[in-house]
């Protein structure tokens, strides 16, 4: 456990950074430290491995002042990764991975040995051992830096910004790599960033911090969408964040209607009757598989002959799918949303239809969920 | 007036290639003159150019000291020594020492202020001391520069190891000024067209030294033309 | 000598208005000249050099050659068909200037970012309006930075010229100096020759700052592009040496 207490740091202009700041952060779990630009994420995350030193109050890593250690000891059981990677462009990515390890004074070919390990796991390569970082992409120039920083198995990882230089889609695949990293290392993660959703994503617990640099709020974060403590907070996780919130919530709590998923082969007349009794507009044609094939309005088939089988009939596009086991509410309000029929269709992991829920019946949901203080969990 | 003919014939001359005043004992004189300054230049510039760059402080000092010593006219250090100390090797030490300390200390320290401060950071949010930060990063990093200070210093240095003829040492600035007082035209021709071949191994030399010890991250574009 | 003080202040009392103020205004007039030459032939080769790539190495390479050769011996060499004229030191000395303001001249005229130049290129300047209200103003810091340089090596290689009997505060300390074993002129040549390279890198900076008006507020950064031209960005760049 990292505690800050009552920490302040002013800087020798005057800046207060960071005002009396009281923050337990959890071994084992990454906690995010969010808020807008200068308002001390930064200097709070530096001034765990002393990067900056603090004016008052106390940092301690389980139990022990950070102040009682020497800092370049102390920053050698860090691990520390930067925006841009900061790569050091005279050394093969091997190399640059192993930094730590030949500070600690390791056999040379041990620490490389470790750094090829480290570079499988982050998810590089082995062809990329020799290169230099500049012949990498930022993408892969992070995960080498990410690979550096957890060389020596540091239980801390400190990390400013680290995914911020790169483009949207990249750092959609970082975070998921960190996610599955953590699941696998349960390091104690400190995570610095401006961007509500990346800290949602990421983050077990949340700081938000308010300008001049004082604490706003530290929960968990289905708790901070749910109960913003005022309108900084609000204002800042956005307006958005009933929507975001629905991430919390599992969709396998859904009631989903199976009764209006016909088979390809039933004849027209068949399904107006099923229509009928299920006073549904849409049925949903599924193939001998019961893998979706598209919508059927009432409509069409009141117009169609008797005898024709659904799947001869011009279907409208199924549009999108949520998985019913491991989507959230919010899968399935987007699924909804997206289909042409007003209807999100449930599937099972393996592709199977289960039934389909009606926007209407999704509002029933999220209004009972938004009465949950807390949700039961599962994210998407 | 047929230039070449006459360099021809100078250097065609038997009496020049054997001999303490050979063309092969002028030549080795003018190295080890060279070398010489180079060397003292070296091992006061590149310590206070690393020390003051890594630190940040007495970088306007070094800066003025350089431009000091890249005011001073040889010719005057070159005879104040003698005046002091006497003929022989350190009034042309002390001038060629003069002359090469600017280029290698400028070049130094801009290397190592060069290095970007957010790989300076992480160097030390890894752990590194000062003189790791030196060792470890600012140094490979600030090479390329002060390669080219050193080289900039030892073709100047090379030039200027004439005056030692003034002062009644060897080197290839004999034949300039042996030369002059017999009014020997190709000999100042062929002296200084030495003076350019060592320039040129200079050259060559220092290609050759940024290939071997600057690391290929730091190498993206080939090396300049020269 | 030993027992002689370091410095005969009464003789520079003396000579203040005599020999002192002939050879420092020799000095003068051999080393102003050559930087000039140098300016007026550095342009046209660093611009040629900018717009038409190819012809870059070959000019650079020359001017490096030509720095090499040894000074005395470039004079000694004009001397005969230059004789006792100033030119005999100011070719050669402006030839020397080359090494050093080509490049900057090149590396400030590439100053101006390729969005400007597009820029300006789309408002209908054409290639010679653009060099001169573009691309010329935003090299000013950087070869102005190289002149500075310039400057002071010239001034103080000028000393040399005396030896081919040309004058200039050389001579003072070769003549007045070393031939009668008399320190002080040689400490006052020296003084002066480096008090005047101070005083014209001193102008040189003023000039500048009236030239570019648009860098005063930002001493910084145009301290940063000149420091740029001069050094950095050089793990890429091997010609940009210091001198
Ligand atoms: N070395 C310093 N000297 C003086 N003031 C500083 C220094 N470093 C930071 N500050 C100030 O302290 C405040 C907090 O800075 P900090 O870098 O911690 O912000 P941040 O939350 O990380 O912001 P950003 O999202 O922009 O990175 C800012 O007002 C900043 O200007
Ligand atoms: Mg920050």
């Amino acid at each position: 456990m990292i505690t800050f207490e009552d920490v302040t740091k002013r800087f020798p202009d005057g800046t207060v950074a960071v005002d009396h700041l009281d923050l337990e952060i959890p071994t084992g779990r990454t906690t995010v430290l969010v808020g807008p630009s200068g308002c001390g994420k930064t200097t709070s995350l530096r001034m765990i491995n002393r990067m900056v030193e603090l004016t008052s109050g106390t940092v301690a890593i389980d139990g022990d002042d950070v102040r009682t250690r020497e800092p370049a000891v102390l920053r050698r059981s860090i691990g520390y990764v930067i925006q841009q990677a900061g790569l050091f462009p005279h050394r093969t990515v091997l190399d640059n991975i192993a930094t730590v390890p030949f500070l600690l004074g390791w056999d040379k070919r041990k620490a490389r040995e470790r750094a090829g390990e480290l570079m499988e796991l982050v998810g590089l390569e082995p062809g990329q051992a020799r290169r230099y970082p500049h012949q990498l992409s930022g993408g892969q120039q992070q995960r080498v830096g990410v690979a550096r920083a957890l060389a020596a198995d540091p239980p801390v990882l400190l990390m400013d910004e680290p995914f911020s230089a790169v483009d949207p889609v990249v750092r959609a695949s970082l975070q998921e790599e960190l996610i599955r990293l953590q699941d696998e290392l349960q390091k104690t993660i400190v995570f610095v960033t401006h961007d509500i959703e990346e800290a949602v994503k990421i983050g077990d617990a949340i700081a938000v911090f308010r300008p001049g640099g004082r604490l706003a709020q530290f929960d968990v974060p289905e708790r901070l969408l749910a109960e913003p403590v005022d309108e900084f907070v609000e204002g800042f996780i956005g307006y958005d964040r009933g929507v975001r919130r629905l991430s919390f919530f599992p969709a396998r709590t859904l009631s989903l209607r199976s009764d209006v998923v016909v088979d390809a082969g039933t004849s027209a007349e068949k399904a107006r009757s099923v229509a009928r009794d299920a006073a549904e507009p849409w049925l949903l044609v599924v193939d001998p598989d019961k893998r979706p094939l598209g919508w059927v309005s009432a409509e069409t088939l009141e117009g169609a002959a008797g005898d024709r089988e659904l799947g001869s009939l011009a279907l409208v596009g199924y549009g999108h799918i949520f998985v019913v086991a491991t989507d959230s509410l919010r899968a399935a309000l987007d699924a909804s949303v997206l289909s042409p029929a007003g209807r999100a269709i449930g599937v099972d992991t393996d592709g199977t239809v289960v039934g389909v829920v009606s926007q209407a019946d999704l509002g029933a949901a999220i209004w009972s969920a938004g009465d949950a203080a807390v949700p039961v969990g599962g994210r998407d | 007036m047929n230039v070449v003919l006459w360099i021809l014939e100078w250097f065609g001359r038997p009496e020049q290639w054997t001999g303490t005043s050979g063309i092969p004992a002028r030549f080795l004189e003018h190295v080890l003159y060279s070398g010489l300054a180079l060397l003292l230049s070296a091992a006061i510039a590149v310590p206070v150019g690393l020390v003051t760059g890594h630190t940040g402080r007495g970088g306007f000092l070094a800066a003025t000291l350089a431009n000091f010593a890249r005011a001073l006219p040889t010719i005057g250090v070159l005879m104040l020594v003698v005046l002091v100390l006497g003929i022989g090797l350190a009034p042309v030490m002390a001038a060629l020492v003069a002359l090469a300390v600017p280029p290698i200390l400028v070049n130094t320290y801009e290397g190592v202020r060069g290095v970007d401060p957010q790989l300076r950071d992480a160097a030390e949010g890894m752990g590194m001391r000062g003189r790791e930060v030196l060792l470890r990063l600012e140094t490979p990093i600030a090479l390329p520069l002060i390669l080219v200070g050193l080289r900039t210093a030892a073709i100047q240095v090379v030039s200027t190891a004439t005056i030692a003829a003034f002062v009644g040492l060897g080197g290839l600035g004999r034949f300039i000024v042996d030369g002059r007082a017999r009014q020997d035209f190709p000999m100042i021709l062929g002296g200084s067209l030495l003076v350019v071949l060592l320039a040129l191994i200079v050259i060559v030399l220092f290609a050759l030294l940024r290939r071997v010890l600057v690391a290929r991250g730091l190498r993206r574009r080939a090396a300049a033309p020269i | 000598m030993t027992e002689a003080p370091p410095v005969d202040w009464g003789w520079i009392q003396r000579q203040l208005d005599g020999v002192i103020a002939d050879r420092l205004l020799e000095h003068l007039y051999l080393s102003f000249p050559p930087i000039l030459l140098g300016l007026l032939v550095a342009l046209p080769l660093g611009i040629a050099s900018a717009r038409w790539r190819p012809v870059y190495p070959p000019v650079l390479s020359g001017a490096n050659m030509l720095y090499a050769i040894p000074s005395i011996a470039l004079f000694y060499l004009l001397a005969p068909y230059t004789g006792l004229t100033p030119w005999t030191a100011i070719i050669p000395l402006a030839l020397y200037t080359l090494a050093i303001l080509v490049p900057n001249v090149v590396d400030g005229l590439n100053q101006v970012p390729d969005h400007v130049r597009q820029a300006a290129a789309a408002m209908g300047f054409g290639p010679l309006r653009r060099l001169l209200q573009v691309e010329l103003p935003a090299a000013i810091p950087v070869v102005a930075a190289g002149l500075r340089v310039a400057s002071v090596a010239t001034i103080s290689m000028v000393s040399v010229a005396s030896v081919v009997g040309l004058g200039g505060l050389g001579q003072l300390i070769l003549t007045e100096g070393f031939q009668r074993q008399f320190p002080t002129p040689i400490i006052a040549g020296i003084l002066l020759s480096v008090l005047l390279a101070f005083l014209t890198d001193g102008a040189l900076v003023l000039l500048q700052r009236w030239l570019t008006p648009w860098t005063r507020g930002r001493r910084a950064e145009a301290g940063r592009a000149s420091r740029r031209a001069r050094a950095s960005s050089a793990p890429a760049r091997e010609e940009e040496a210091v001198p």
